[in-house]
């Protein structure tokens, strides 16, 4: 099968170098204390952030920080073929946690001692990518909801087919079988790296090559979300200015005054 | 609401609290009464809503009989054969119909099968904890299944492919993103868009008796034969001949809750524990009654009160019909069955 055309074309259309199309909406839910509908093309997934809470476990409970609970779900039409996944499934357990070692080096959870943060996120359309998708997804719902973090995060992946660095693999190129390198950073500090997976054989220039255009990607996908961040913070103030602080407007504006500053550390 | 609950259960940590206050002295004085109210709202919940109803409207600004604003999202999922994204209020439920092929059952040779499951995604209230099922997810799913098998809406001879042999299976799931009461109408309006929208692959079967969707891989009998009919057209430019199902009936659902003697229509979750009793009545086009639910409750209900809820039901049954009209006119499926059968 052929990756990339000889016009340098992607089976999708894109340039090697190109992201697919960034889309989020902020606050989605009215349950939530903060959520987001991200989409990475047609990667789909929905992030629901609910605390920070006092924990409910007692022998759960950590004196020095916040614990962090994470689920990840895929809905059933979600892939091409209908599959029931369990819970038990491998694959969601270890993309789970992934998730949540990811968020845990993001959040600053000494700040919320013997508090929880659950973290859900729902797959509901998979096209490559969930995994990166759904760090971005929570990233954005942790800001909605004024968890106070360390910087931003951003996951993008990218892999090598057909003797060419490709940024953001959708499912085709995902299943083509070439290395896959899924990276997370932090981009206002030196663009530190959370998360780095990749499974597959590869030469070390090539994995270099690879790694350098995900963390790219990650900073491109970073902008995005921190733009939209910014742009839902003034659209909460400008809501607050107009008055319509009533009983629901109250809550809304309380999480906009902090859920505009997690970005650097300010305490 | 739950924003608000958890953001005052957490009395060591420090941001939300400065928030808040700093939200209450930065804002008008009405700040503090908002803040007052939302204080009283949280200690008293049933006076806090009593005293709305005995005002006759609800703490959300409407009327006791009003359903709240719906919209309903077809196509949404395209990995789905066919989805749909229902909002009443902020109530969210997306469906997503799977379709497969599957030997024909012995007992049934020539129906296929519809399943329909109901999941509460954990993300869909504070309450909701990740694991098992829940009793409330479980019940909803076996109530809609019961009701479209009950009420016949799919004939499943519609789903046989080749009686004896294969039919389809048509995997309806459902899942709740946002909780938020009258969850029941919320779910059935999403599954009766997601059939009324779906759209049945055409099959071949080879001579090793397999049977391939057209258009898929392998499936290169049907194309071909219709090429042969007409040698004009392109194989690849033919579309793949697509079946609608026929609806027999289009169910539609109202709840209403019994509180203090008013019937409440459409109750959100922040009404539903306060209400003495809930109804939830399904009506079909004609008016008739397809089903009627009532579990228990500290008041029971009079026959008067049942025939105003189905009342209610047929008044939003025909409000719901015409929105769904409209978004599968917007979808461009609207040939189909679903509207021989409304009609």
């Amino acid at each position: 099968m052929e990756y990339v055309s000889p016009e340098g074309l992607r089976l999708d259309g894109r340039r090697p170098k190109e992201l697919r199309q960034l889309k989020a909406q902020l606050d989605v839910l009215s349950t939530a204390d903060g959520s987001a509908l991200f989409e990475m093309g047609n990667t789909k997934v929905l992030a629901a952030v609910f605390g920070p809470k006092p924990t409910e476990l007692r022998s759960q409970e950590d004196e020095k920080r916040a614990i962090i609970r994470c689920e990840y779900a895929m809905a059933a039409f979600s892939t091409g073929e209908r599959r029931r996944r369990g819970k038990s499934d491998r694959r969601a357990t270890e993309i789970t946690k992934a998730i949540r070692n990811t968020l845990e080096q993001t959040i600053m959870t000494e700040l919320l001692p013997r508090s929880q943060i659950d973290i859900y996120v729902q797959v509901l359309q998979a096209d490559g990518g969930t995994r990166c998708a759904c760090i971005n997804a929570a990233f954005l719902a942790l800001a909605v909801a004024a968890v106070p973090m360390r910087d931003v995060v951003a996951a993008c992946a990218a892999g090598y087919l057909d003797s060419t660095a490709l940024l953001d693999l959708n499912y085709m190129e995902d299943a083509g079988g070439g290395p896959d390198v899924v990276v997370a950073v932090h981009p206002n500090h030196s663009n530190r790296v959370v998360l780095l997976q990749q499974d597959n054989r590869v030469a070390v220039e090539t994995f270099e090559e690879v790694m350098e255009l995900a963390v790219a990607g990650c900073r491109a996908v970073a902008d995005f979300m921190r733009g939209r961040l910014l742009e839902h913070t003034r659209a909460l103030a400008a809501a607050r200015a107009a008055g319509e602080d009533g009983g629901g407007g109250g809550g809304a504006a309380m999480e906009g005054d902090s859920g505009e500053e997690l970005e650097d550390d300010e305490y | 609401m739950g924003r608000r609950r958890s953001a005052a259960a957490q009395p060591r940590q420090p941001l939300p609290s400065q928030a808040m206050s700093a939200a209450a002295a930065a804002a008008a004085p009405g700040g503090s009464e908002a803040l007052q109210a939302e204080a009283f709202q949280r200690l008293y919940p049933d006076q806090y809503l009593a005293k709305f109803v005995a005002q006759g409207v609800r703490p959300d600004g409407r009327p006791l009989a009003l359903p709240r604003a719906t919209s309903i999202g077809l196509g949404v999922v395209t990995t789905a054969d066919a989805s749909a994204l229902v909002k009443i209020g902020s109530t969210t439920v997306l469906a997503g119909a799977k379709c497969e092929v599957m030997p024909a059952s012995a007992d049934e040779p020539d129906k296929g099968r519809l399943v329909v499951q109901v999941e509460m995604a954990p993300l869909c209230s504070a309450e909701c904890r990740p694991g098992r099922p829940s009793e409330a997810a479980q019940a909803l799913g076996e109530q809609l299944g019961a009701l479209m098998e009950g009420a016949g809406v799919v004939d499943r001879r519609q789903l046989c492919i080749d009686a004896g042999k294969a039919a389809w299976a048509v995997y309806l799931d459902l899942y709740v993103l946002d909780a938020d009461g009258s969850l029941y109408d919320a779910c059935l309006l999403a599954a009766l868009a997601t059939l009324a929208s779906l759209r049945l692959h055409a099959v071949t079967v080879d001579d090793a008796g397999r049977i391939h969707k057209a258009g898929e891989d392998g499936a290169a009998a049907a194309p071909a034969a219709v090429a042969q009919q007409r040698p004009g057209s392109q194989q690849q430019g033919a579309a793949p001949p697509l079946r609608s199902l026929q609806l027999d009936c289009q169910p539609v659902s109202l709840t209403c809750g019994v509180y203090r003697g008013q019937l409440l229509v459409d109750p959100t979750a922040e009404e539903e524990p306060l209400l003495e009793a809930l109804l939830t009545a399904t009506v079909d086009e004609q008016g008739d009654v397809l089903g009627f639910y009532k579990a228990g409750g500290s008041a029971t209900a009079s026959q008067q009160r049942v025939l105003e809820c189905i009342e209610a039901a047929k008044m939003r049954g025909k409000e719901v019909r015409g929105l769904l009209q409209q978004a599968l006119e917007a979808a461009g499926v609207a040939d189909g069955g679903a509207v021989a059968a409304g009609s």
